[in-house]
Order: C-alpha cells, then sequence, then structure tokens
C-alpha cells in the first residue's frame, strides 16, 4: 500500500520533456546518437517481434534471421525484444527508440499501430515494418519506411511450377485451386499470380479459388480444400496463414500437394510441393545495408521482388522432375531480368 | 474446496480454554501472512532451481535482473531530486528521481503499476466469487467484454462534454462485464450450473465475438485501415489522465486510484455490509445460510455480478487508460484474468493480500519481459516462461497451505499432549 500511497504523491510535470537521453539499460551501457556509416561506431539495430515459437517459420523469426546474418555480415549491434501482446510491444518500440537504435524494426501489420504511435513521438529515430506499407500507418509517419513484397511474382513462380507438375502427374482434368484468407489485396497479389503462372505454364489448367473469410482457424480452409480435391485439384495452394495449415493438412490426407504461403513451408510435411516466400530475411538485411551505406530514406516504401531476391519459391519438393525445376528456374530468371511483365495483382 | 483450512479446526480446537482459541486467532492471522510469503518463497526457490540447472545462469542475478525491470528498484534509487506540483510551477524537493526521461526504473515502474491494476481488478472478480463459495474462471472473458464495450462506447459514440464519455465507457464496461459474470450466476442459483463450466464457456464465446467485431470485415473493425483486425481508436476525451510519464507512450493514468479504490470497495462490502455478510455465510455453509433466512440464489447472482464489475472494469480501465484500441491477436492471447486467479490465491482473498500479490505478478511480468533481461543474464526467449513458471509453483504452492497447516497443526497437538499427559 505505502508504494502506491508514495505515487500518488507523484503529479504532472514528469516526463515529455525535450531530447530522449541516453537512457541507461541493462544491456546497453551508454548510447549516444550515431550517424549511421560512422566506422568506428558500428550501427545498432532494434527489433520487436512477437514470441512466437522459434522452431516454426514466421515472418518474425525470418527478420530475425536477417538481422543476425547482418550482425555478422556488417558487424552491426543488434538486439531483438519479443512480446506477446501490443502492450508489450509498444513498450519493446519505445524502449528501443529510446535507447537510440539507429534502426528499429517492426513486422506485421498488427504490430502498425503500436508501430505509428512510437515513431510519432520520436521523429529523429528512424523505423522500419516489414509486410507494411508506410502510408497505410496511422499519419504515414516521414521517419517510417515500409518494407513490401511483390507477392504476385511469388505466387506467379509457385503457379508455373504447379501448371508443370499438374501436366505432368495428371492425366486429361488438369485443375489446381487456390484458398484465400480473406478478399484482401496481399492475398489476392498470390492468388492472381498463381493463377497467371499457372495458365502461362499450362494453357488448359482449370483453376479454382475461394476465400474461408478468416486466416485463424483451421477448419473452414481444410473444408474448402477437401471440396477442391473432391473437384479433381491436384495441386492446393494456401493464402490464409494459420487457416491455411488447414489446406496443407487436407492435402496430405487426399494425397494431392500443398503449396505453402509467406514462409517456407516444407516442414509441414512431405506433401508441400514448395511454398511463395516472403523473404523477410532479405529485406531486412537490405534495408540494414541501405543504413549502413547511409541511403536509407523514411517515409517511402521498398517493394522487394524476385530481381532483388525478396521473394520467391521455397524448398521443392524433391520428387518434382529436375527439368520441371529447371524451367521454373528460368521463368525467375526472366521475371528477375523483367522480360515477363504485367503479372495481374487483383483476382477478377 | 477453498474452506481456509485453519478455520476448520476452530470448533474442534475452541472447545479447549479461551486462552487457546485466541492464540489459535493470533496464529491464524499470523499464518495468514506468514503461509503466502513462504509459499512465495519457495516458489522463487525451485523456479531459481529451474533456471539453475536449464541455464546454468545464477538465479539470483537473473532474480536481481528481473528486480531491476519492474522498476521497484526506483524505491532504492534515493537522491535529491524535485517534484513539480501539480497545477503549479513550483517544485519541492523529492527523494525519488520522477522524470522518466532521466530514470528508467521510473518507466519500468509505471508499466509495473499500469500491469497492476488490471491484475488487482482480476484478482478482485476471483475473491469476490471464492467467498460466495464459487470458483470463477471467467475474469478474462468479463474482462474482455468490458474492453469490448469501452471500446465501442469510446470510438463509436457521439462525443460527450468533459468528463461524461470516459466515464461513460468506464461505467458500461464494468456493468457489461457485471452481466457477463451474472449470467454464471445467475444459471447457478437457479439451475445450479457449475460456474466453474459457464464461466470458462463465456470466455470463448467472450473471445470469439471479439475476435468477430474486429476482425477483417467485422461491423466494429477500423474505418480507415480496412486490412488491419483492430479497433477504431478510442477519442481523446475518452482517455483517463495521465500523471506520471508520456501519456501517449503507456504513462501511468489515474486508474491506479480506482485500483485502490476497489480494493477498499471490496473490503467495506463484505465486512461492513449485510450483503457481505450473507455472501460469506453462503460461501462457508450454503445450508447453514439458507436455514438463517439468507436467500443462498440471490447471494449467488449478486456475488458473480459484484466479481464480473471488478472483470469488466479492469478491462474498461485498460481501455481508457492506456490501451486506446483493441486487436484481435491480443484478444486471443491476453491472460490477465487467468493471472487474476493466482492474484486472488496468493492473496487469499483478501483485500490488502490481493493488492501486494498482483504487484509481486505485476512486477514479475513486466521485469521478465525480453526488453529488461539481459541476453547474458537469461535468455530471453526464456524470460516470458519464468514468469508462468512462478506463477504456476505459486498457485501450486497454495494449494500445499494445506498441507503446511495440517503439519504445523500436528506438530501443536503433539506438543499440546505431550504437555497435558503429566497432569492426567
Amino acid at each position: 500500500m505505502s508504494v502506491v500511497a508514495a505515487l500518488a504523491l507523484v503529479a504532472p510535470g514528469c516526463g515529455g520533456d525535450d531530447e530522449p537521453s541516453s537512457a541507461v539499460s541493462p544491456t546497453t551501457s551508454a548510447a549516444s546518437s550515431r550517424e549511421p556509416g560512422d566506422a568506428q561506431a558500428p550501427i545498432r539495430v532494434g527489433l520487436a517481434i512477437g514470441s512466437g515459437r522459434s522452431d516454426e517459420p514466421s515472418l518474425d523469426l525470418l527478420a530475425r534471421q536477417g538481422l543476425e546474418r547482418a550482425r555478422n555480415e556488417l558487424g552491426v549491434g543488434s538486439r531483438v525484444l519479443t512480446s506477446r501482446t501490443s502492450a508489450g510491444y509498444l513498450r519493446n518500440l519505445t524502449a528501443l527508440a529510446r535507447e537510440d537504435y539507429d534502426l528499429v524494426l517492426a513486422v506485421g501489420r498488427h504490430r502498425s499501430s503500436s508501430l505509428a504511435e512510437v515513431a510519432a513521438r520520436f521523429p529523429d529515430d528512424r523505423f522500419a515494418i516489414v509486410d507494411m506499407g508506410q502510408g497505410d500507418l496511422k499519419g504515414s509517419p516521414a521517419n517510417v519506411r515500409g518494407l513490401l513484397f511483390r507477392e504476385q511474382e511469388a505466387g506467379y513462380l509457385a503457379g508455373y511450377l504447379a501448371g508443370l507438375v499438374t501436366r505432368h502427374e495428371s492425366g486429361s482434368r488438369q485443375v489446381i485451386g487456390s484458398v484465400g484468407g480473406r478478399k484482401i489485396p496481399s492475398v489476392d497479389r498470390y492468388i492472381a499470380g498463381f493463377r497467371a503462372g499457372a495458365q502461362a505454364a499450362n494453357p488448359e489448367i482449370t483453376t479454382l479459388n475461394a476465400y474461408a473469410q478468416q486466416f485463424v482457424d483451421q477448419a473452414p480452409c481444410k473444408e474448402i480444400a477437401l471440396d477442391q480435391i473432391a473437384r479433381n485439384a491436384r495441386v492446393v495452394f494456401q493464402v490464409a496463414g494459420q487457416c491455411g495449415l488447414g489446406v496443407l493438412a487436407a492435402a496430405g490426407e487426399k494425397n494431392v500437394r500443398g503449396i505453402g504461403v509467406d514462409v517456407d513451408q516444407r516442414y509441414v510435411g512431405e506433401q508441400v510441393l514448395t511454398s511463395a516466400v516472403k523473404k523477410a530475411d532479405v529485406a531486412v538485411f537490405q534495408t540494414i545495408l541501405a543504413l549502413q551505406e547511409g541511403s536509407f530514406q523514411g517515409g517511402e516504401d521498398i517493394v522487394f521482388d524476385v530481381a532483388s531476391g525478396g521473394v520467391g519459391l521455397g524448398e521443392v519438393a524433391a520428387d518434382v522432375p529436375a527439368e520441371i525445376v529447371s524451367q521454373v528456374n528460368r521463368i525467375q530468371a526472366e521475371i528477375a531480368a523483367g522480360t515477363i511483365v504485367g503479372i495481374p495483382e487483383t483476382v477478377r | 474446496m477453498n474452506e481456509p483450512p485453519a478455520r476448520a479446526g476452530t470448533p474442534q480446537d475452541g472447545e479447549h480454554a479461551p486462552s487457546v482459541a485466541s492464540q489459535l486467532a493470533l496464529w491464524q492471522k499470523a499464518g495468514g501472512l506468514l503461509v503466502p510469503l513462504l509459499t512465495t518463497v519457495f516458489a522463487f526457490l525451485v523456479g531459481g532451481l529451474v533456471v539453475l540447472v536449464t541455464t546454468g545462469k545464477n538465479p539470483l542475478t537473473t532474480y536481481r535482473a528481473i528486480f531491476e525491470g519492474s522498476g521497484l528498484n526506483w524505491f532504492l534509487e534515493v537522491g535529491a531530486h524535485e517534484l513539480r506540483l501539480p497545477f503549479t510551477e513550483t517544485s519541492v524537493p523529492f527523494p525519488w528521481q520522477t522524470n522518466d526521461l532521466e530514470s528508467l526504473a521510473a518507466l519500468n515502474l509505471q508499466q509495473t503499476l499500469i500491469t497492476w491494476v488490471p491484475l488487482v481488478l482480476t484478482g478482485l472478480a476471483v475473491a469476490c466469487a471464492f467467498r460466495c463459495g464459487m470458483f470463477n474462471i471467467g475474469g478474462q472473458g468479463q474482462y474482455l467484454v468490458g474492453a469490448i464495450i469501452a471500446v465501442w462506447v469510446g470510438s463509436e459514440l457521439p462525443s460527450l462534454p468533459g468528463l461524461l464519455h470516459v466515464l461513460a465507457a468506464i461505467v458500461a464496461g464494468a456493468l457489461t462485464g457485471a452481466a457477463w459474470a451474472g449470467i454464471a450466476g445467475f444459471l447457478k442459483a437457479v439451475a445450479g450450473t457449475h460456474e466453474v463450466i459457464s464461466t470458462i464457456m463465456l470466455n470463448w464465446i467472450a473471445v470469439w465475438v471479439g475476435v468477430f467485431l474486429f476482425g477483417l470485415g467485422g461491423p466494429l473493425q477500423n474505418d480507415t485501415q480496412p486490412f488491419v483486425p483492430v479497433s477504431n481508436d478510442v477519442l481523446e476525451e475518452s482517455k483517463l489522465t495521465v500523471f506520471w510519464g508520456d501519456p501517449f507512450l503507456q504513462g501511468l493514468h489515474v486508474g491506479v486510484f480506482v485500483a485502490l479504490g476497489a480494493l477498499a470497495v471490496y473490503w467495506m462490502t463484505l465486512n461492513r455490509t449485510t450483503f457481505g455478510f450473507q455472501v460469506r455465510a453462503v460461501g462457508h455453509s450454503p445450508e447453514a445460510a439458507r436455514y438463517g433466512g439468507i436467500s443462498v440464489a440471490r447471494s449467488y447472482f449478486l456475488a458473480m455480478a459484484l466479481a464480473g464489475l471488478f472483470a469488466g472494469l479492469a478491462g474498461a480501465i485498460d481501455i481508457v487508460g492506456w490501451q486506446s484500441r483493441l486487436n484481435t491477436s491480443d484478444i486471443r492471447t491476453s491472460s490477465l484474468g487467468f493471472i487474476g486467479i493466482a492474484v486472488a490465491l496468493l492473496g487469499r482473498n483478501t483485500a490488502i493480500g490481493i493488492g501486494f500479490s498482483a504487484l509481486l505478478f505485476a512486477a514479475l511480468v513486466v521485469g521478465t519481459s525480453t526488453r529488461n533481461l539481459d541476453p547474458e543474464i537469461f535468455r530471453p526467449e526464456l524470460a516470458s516462461n519464468l514468469t508462468l513458471l512462478i506463477q504456476g509453483l505459486v498457485v501450486l504452492f497454495v494449494g500445499a497451505d494445506v498441507l503446511i497447516l495440517y503439519l504445523l497443526g500436528r506438530g501443536r497437538r503433539a506438543r499440546r499432549r505431550a504437555v497435558a499427559s503429566p497432569q492426567e
């Protein structure tokens, strides 16, 4: 009780003063502001992620790997803070900003409001957010860079592979399916690319598509996938996060192939043909590289694509014939070179 | 199931001379304080053992880091500082550094106290039902409906003048929490439905209603960010005043005084009102209470509703105090209502006990966040698990109260026999 009674005496007029001082934290002894690219003092990058499992791939985990790579190859200082709720997330971002990290990284849509708030309170610090447009943040803060991905290119590659595999493996009825979480732009970019890629590889192919209307519960996604498989789909592409694991489960049960999304989901099982991957590790690494070279700028989005190695395919199933893999690799090179253009971004 | 064991022994021992009874009462009071303390110490010992065995690090260093991370070391950092008096320009000497830009401890302490508020209230929600002989597992759901309604009132209703808006949000949240828990109380009263089952089910209903409302395409989902599953922000006029720290970055809001007030209200209601007497009577023995003319059904319903009121208040205050919005992933992962069970158990359902045990758990939650633990001292990935571990141990050892009291009682009886036999 005395604890709180003492606090009752503490009144307004605390905090909210001028510049953030060098806060003494348990880990960083001193933290003066450093210029990026300064050879003597290595730049320091802080990353705030959720506390998901560390043995299951996720964008959080990829971002962390990107930061670790930057620490090993570029010699930057790094600190990773995890939290379960957005309350802790805001605290972590605040702590990193207060401790004058040269770049503070956040990952994912769920964290966008926390980042927008902290970025607005620390206008002199630099921030970046993976998988979220800077313009979509509240107030479009000028010190934040959005790291986006050209999902349609990854979808295109996955679709191309699926088209070839279907022609190779099934007879006259060539059908593939995709299961989206909701009809939102990032999901539709994957699906539009997937369908375009499949058509390009195999003009006779029929593509099915449906949305589960959510990203969490696996059952609806599994149901849709089972329905598509019953309609002769030989490959099903999940674009529905957690829900989509139900798609891969359905593919496993019915002995057809599934395609993972966002991260390499080969770990799910042998039924996974490949995954359409957002390489958050590449995005984070390249962003830190840009910071070190002095070309980092807030207030804009950087879109990572096949050419920059930011999107692509995950591990391909071992039983896929080598000539199909090399054909897909050729397509990837063509996308990177800019010869394949106009991949659609919207479904219908 | 939660009958304090010492009390169960009273009638039997009370048959001896009055001095023994008064001794026992004294001992009970001491035991009331001693046993939770022992429980906590024991939980930390075992937790330390786990730290030592699994990571090979020094548990004392880890605990020291947790202590510092919780900001409680702020009180130890006494120096010559100044405090500006509220509403004035004058400063007076003050022993502690209140500027959280200068002191990391001050910032951490703010976070601990922000967490303390809902833990006190959800702890009360559990304790209140306990005293009436019910086990309220539904603190989480009641907390959530309180938060959901507070977000709705705070963000969707046209703005009201002055303090009305924030009051409306808090009152609406608390009442919804009361109604939510009241469902379980009502079912128990009229149909005998076990409150453990019904409150657990109501938790899930609250979670999925929240996910439905604020998820993509939901009716209360954010208007300006169509692809983010989050509610609208509450209006500026429906936010509580922040009196310590940065109002935009989770500074300490005046809700701490509401929590303090709730502790006082809880104590008053249970110990100084007829309703409280009835609740306690039903808690001791529903049959005896009924024989004494107390409406057991009414007590069940009202005690549960009061419990829900506290938990709903917690949710509403979190929203208008610092959270300002609700997103679906928080709805699914939040566990404050469940920590409330541990708070009430350790606090032995007393107001003061809950105040202190909530502080302990708040300090653990904030102190073990990765932000505050040096990777050299403890692996950050394991940090939040350490909280859960100690929390679980505390709950486990609170159950062991019974054992400790039994053993102490046996020793006492044996000694008494030894003293008594020569006289025979």
